[in-house]
């Protein structure tokens, strides 16, 4: 059930810095699941409550990983590879400034007023540009203007669809 | 460069001081609808948002922000700008059972909006499995009462109009505890229904009126005051002997509280021309809908309802057994 | 046998005019354009486009809206192909050797491949439907709980087969897939469950959010790190058109799909999902060098869309003859038709034979459509593989954006999509395939759904698992795939096959 019988070698030693990390990753997950849903009902067969399925599915969760992480003392595999936080912090970061401009947001003291599609779209290319090694800038603005009309366009006109394009500066 | 400025000109006219003393409405209204596009609520604000564009003479966007039974489009719609611009479709479950289902819910639908007016009220049945034992709703009732660990009820998942409606009649008959079977949507409680593997039902008769007909299932009342056009056949729940059992799955419109006078006026005006025209009339019959009276076509007389059938239902569905 | 053609020849007579096939065009074509976006599924397209209907008579309007529905699904695929975005849960398997296609050059051939195998799903699931639609809906109320969950056990079951490395960590998948799709409202009691207390998640996990974060979004942040493989996309690029020795090799997978997603796609509760998964599963099962699977086998492409498309036809089964639509696709549809006054139930194709056998021709003249429309735009979707991926991610991105906002009109969808997107990456990087997540993902709602109801019903029995002779035959059936899987004397071989 598991890789390369041949170098299931002697000795106990991490073999797979990446199986390690994952059977740790699925038993911290089984943990979150399971704390969460600590006061939920199991009930009975006859009556199954709230809880049985998300416990159940996260004992077997930690079970597995609890293997996993055995397994990588005893098998060689991967190592873990290097994290690239250019691309998650540029890229995710722009979809998460879409989700909290195109209707605006509060949260406590912080206040982002409604923009609408034709802030946040720009936002949306040029932040996510901003994750490739080769961007050019010159060019990324003027993509980001093509881009926002023509989904400006299809969306709002073509397809008629209610997202707000700039209701501070058009009313719609 | 010339369209650029021109725009802008535009737009700043439109923002500057004309907003003050400008003629409610001059840009689209929002008509938020707490439910995926297609069901029951879609459609009767479809069919009646269309023909109210006409009389405001702006068009009136259609938004669905499906989500909790219906509570979070009713939460993004009432606490919105009162400005009219932003109003909801809501029902029976977002306007008067959710504050017994929802504990955390984060609008009061008694003080904390502006009632516009009731579109349409949808009759509920109680219907069964064609083989199921009693014949008539008094058997039903003798039945359900007797055999109470035998039978299973189907709904259409916890806060939907079927639970809500099902959990009222149990309630009524003494069998809260009665077995219930939870599906997620009318349809596979309905499937299941219709193959015999649950034993009975309430629905919104739009949802049944077509199996009923074909006969693959039965009807034993209508909990209205008066039969519907639409299953003449069917008794009401007072002629079968279920009198205390009267509960409709009404639509109506609602807006957040403050808004202008002017804007309540005009929306109760476009409300009523609308279900005064042949065409939306028509259209509302045909889904089996009853066209709502003078006086619950008002504010007040649509907060009447929304008070009397939350005051009914919260007892029971507070005591409903959710484990 | 000449009722059949009697009928059929009715629905052609209403299909047939000349506004008809305009109409049943402009769907495929919008769906099409609307559905090859990437992070707009048919769901959301069919949910977009649902209002541009409403001015048309009801026959139109459901043609236009079948239209649009295998535009989309279509749409979806080609997505999945080249960006390596699912728009739905039935093209999750199309990515696994559809995207490694494209990478290797042969964007046009998979494409191709899709759009054949389509179409030839789609002239046999019209006939099934035209000959045996009315009878086989008896097979659909065979169907209780019980049924249901052994059906998604056995579909768990495919998704082992699907891991294309480490079968624990497939495992791993499934069972994460499980958990997270108990997130949300629980429908039997209405209490929320791990959900932070957020109002969102009250629903639970969206698919959109979950497929665009894992794989769309997940994709981006891979290529951005291995500038090497993505520039292989567009590069090299192969013929456009499958060659006869393509067409030769996809043959019998296409008919096999066709077959496995049309019987599946009856079902109500959404049996149709299963139907690609059950086909990669065979066309691997059958294959002589199993290893090409998951690096570009034309099998895995042809097989899981015809059966995608088989399924998505034969889905209408159930609405057309039963007025219960199986899936949320299906559920617009029962809107289109009350919006337009037919409210759908067991008399549609008594009391309006030229709505029912109309859409039943439109079906097959859908298909042809596509076809017409989709071979000459193969060369422009792979054109648009040229496009430098320094331009490409953020107009993916964007596209996203829109598409999982306008799906339920709340930002917060957006978000989530990011957050996910977060998850997607720390899987790649700890070696675990997203795939059998969304599967167990997908069928885990249902599962829970379905055991709870059985267990009901059953009064707390096990016993009406194996007492049920459709269920204990599913079962087996589960039980038997496992036993291959896992048997000792196969553990060897499947290392060879499942180690990279």
């Amino acid at each position: 059930m598991s890789l390369n019988k041949i170098d299931a070698a002697r000795g106990w030693r991490i073999r797979s810095t990446q199986d390690l990390a994952a059977g740790l990753f699925m038993i911290v997950l089984a943990g979150l699941a399971l704390f969460l849903s600590r006061d939920l009902a199991t009930g009975t067969l006859r009556q199954i409550g709230p809880g049985m399925l998300p416990k159940a599915f996260a004992w077997i969760c930690a079970g597995l990983g609890a293997l996993l992480a055995f397994n990588s003392l005893r098998y060689n595999g991967d190592k873990l590879a290097g994290w690239s936080w250019r691309g998650v912090i540029f890229v995710l970061g722009a979809a998460v400034v879409f989700g909290l401009t195109i209707r605006g947001f509060e949260i406590g003291p912080l206040k982002v007023p409604q923009l609408g599609m034709l802030v946040s779209g720009p936002l949306v290319v040029l932040i996510s540009g901003l994750a490739a090694e080769d961007v050019r800038l010159k060019e990324l603005v003027i993509f980001a203007i093509a881009m926002t009309t023509g989904c400006a366009l299809l969306f709002k006109y073509a397809l008629g669809l209610p997202i707000p394009l700039a209701p501070w500066l058009l009313g719609i | 460069m010339k369209t650029l400025a021109l725009g802008l000109a535009a737009a700043l006219a439109l923002a500057l001081p004309a907003q003050a003393q400008s003629k409610y409405p001059e840009r689209p209204i929002t008509m938020i609808v707490p439910f995926a596009a297609g069901g029951p609520t879609d459609i009767i604000a479809r069919i009646v948002s269309e023909n109210m564009s006409k009389t405001l003479g702006q068009q009136i966007v259609v938004e669905n922000v499906a989500g909790a039974g219906g509570t979070t489009g009713i939460t993004r719609a009432v606490t919105a700008a009162p400005d009219g611009y932003t109003i909801a479709m809501g029902h029976l479950g977002t306007f008067s059972a959710a504050p017994a289902t929802y504990p955390g819910l984060k609008y009061d639908p008694i003080n904390g909006m502006q009632t516009i007016g009731l579109a349409g009220g949808t009759p509920i049945l109680i219907v069964a499995k064609k083989a199921f034992a009693p014949k008539d709703l008094k058997e039903f009732v003798a039945y359900v009462k007797a055999n109470s660990d035998k039978v299973n009820e189907a709904h259409a998942g916890v806060g939907s109009v079927s639970w809500t409606t099902c959990t009222l009649l149990k309630g009524q008959l003494g069998v809260p505890k009665l077995n219930s079977v939870a599906y997620r949507g009318t349809g596979p409680a309905l499937n299941d229904l219709v193959s015999g593997q649950v034993d009975f039902m309430c629905d919104q008769i739009v949802s049944v009126a077509e199996q009923i007909k074909a006969g693959t299932i039965k009807a034993y009342a209508v909990a209205s005051a008066e039969r519907s056009p639409a299953l003449p056949d069917v008794p009401t729940t007072k002629e079968a002997g279920l009198p205390e059992y009267q509960i409709e799955a009404w639509n109506g419109i609602a807006a957040p509280k403050g808004l202008p006078k002017e804007a309540v006026d005009k929306l109760v005006d476009a409300l009523d021309k609308a279900l005064n025209d042949e065409t939306v009339k028509k259209r509302l019959l045909d889904l089996g809908t009853v066209l709502p009276t003078k006086e619950e076509r008002t504010p007040a007389g649509f907060a009447a309802l929304i008070k009397r059938d939350a005051d009914k239902l919260s007892p029971v569905l507070s005591a409903a057994p959710k484990q | 046998m000449t009722e059949m053609f009697a009928n059929l020849s009715l629905g052609f007579g209403v299909a047939l005019t000349l506004k008809n096939i305009a109409l049943c065009f402009v769907g495929c074509l919008v769906g099409t354009l609307i559905g090859v976006l990437p992070g707009v599924g048919p769901i959301a397209t069919i949910a977009m486009l649902l209002p541009i209907t409403f001015g048309l008579d009801p026959v139109g309007a459901l043609i236009m809206l079948a239209g649009i529905y295998y535009g989309a699904q279509y749409g979806g695929s080609t997505t999945a192909i080249l960006v390596n975005i699912p728009g739905e849960a039935t093209a999750v398997v199309t990515t696994l050797d559809g995207h490694q296609m494209a990478k290797q050059g042969r964007a046009g051939v998979a494409l191709g491949t899709a759009a054949i195998g389509s179409f030839v799903a789609g002239c046999f699931a019209t006939l099934i439907i035209a000959a045996l639609g009315a009878p086989l809906t008896k097979l659909a109320l065979l169907f209780g709980p019980a049924e249901y969950f052994s059906l998604m056990v056995m579909g768990l079951c495919f998704a082992v087969v699907l891991a294309r490395g480490s079968i624990l960590k497939a495992f791993c998948m499934i069972m994460l897939g499980l958990l997270l799709s108990t997130v949300g409202t629980d429908l039997e009691t209405g209490q929320e469950r791990m959900t932070f207390g957020f109002p969102p998640l009250s629903d639970g996990i969206d698919f959109a959010v979950l497929a665009m974060g894992v794989f769309g979004f997940a994709e981006v942040l891979r290529n951005l790190e291995n500038p090497e493989t993505r520039d292989v996309v567009r590069t090299k690029i192969g013929r456009l058109l499958p060659s006869w020795e393509d067409i030769k090799q996809s043959i019998a997978p296409c008919l096999r799909g066709t077959f496995i997603g049309g019987t599946l796609g009856i079902l109500p509760g959404n049996g149709a999902v299963l139907g690609p998964f059950a086909s990669y599963t065979i066309e691997k099962k059958l294959a002589k060098d199993p290893s090409r699977f998951g690096r570009g086998a034309i099998e895995g492409v042809a097989g899981p869309e015809s059966a995608n498309n088989a399924g998505a036809q034969t889905a209408f089964i159930p609405l057309l003859t039963l007025g219960i639509p199986p899936n949320a696709v299906m559920a617009l549809m029962v809107g289109a038709m009350t919006i337009h006054g037919i409210i759908p139930g067991p008399q549609v194709m008594t009391k309006n034979p030229d709505l029912f056998w109309g859409m039943i021709a439109s079906m097959w003249i859908g298909n042809l459509m596509l076809l017409i429309i989709n071979l000459p735009l193969v060369g422009v979707w792979v054109k648009l593989l040229q496009v430098p991926y320094r331009l490409m991610f953020p107009a993916i991105l964007i596209f996203c954006s829109i598409g999982i906002y306008s799906v339920n009109n709340q930002p917060v969808d957006v978000a989530f999509t990011a957050l996910f997107g977060l998850f997607g990456y720390l899987l790649i990087k700890l070696g675990f395939e997203p795939a059998p997540m969304l599967l167990g993902f997908v069928l885990g709602k249902l599962m829970e759904e379905k055991l709870r109801q059985a267990l009901i019903i059953s009064r707390g029995s096990f016993m009406t698992f194996i007492e049920r002779p459709i269920s204990a035959g599913l079962l087996l059936v589960a039980v038997a795939i496992l036993v291959i899987a896992l048997l000792p004397s196969m553990s060897k071989k499947r290392d060879e096959v499942f180690t990279e």
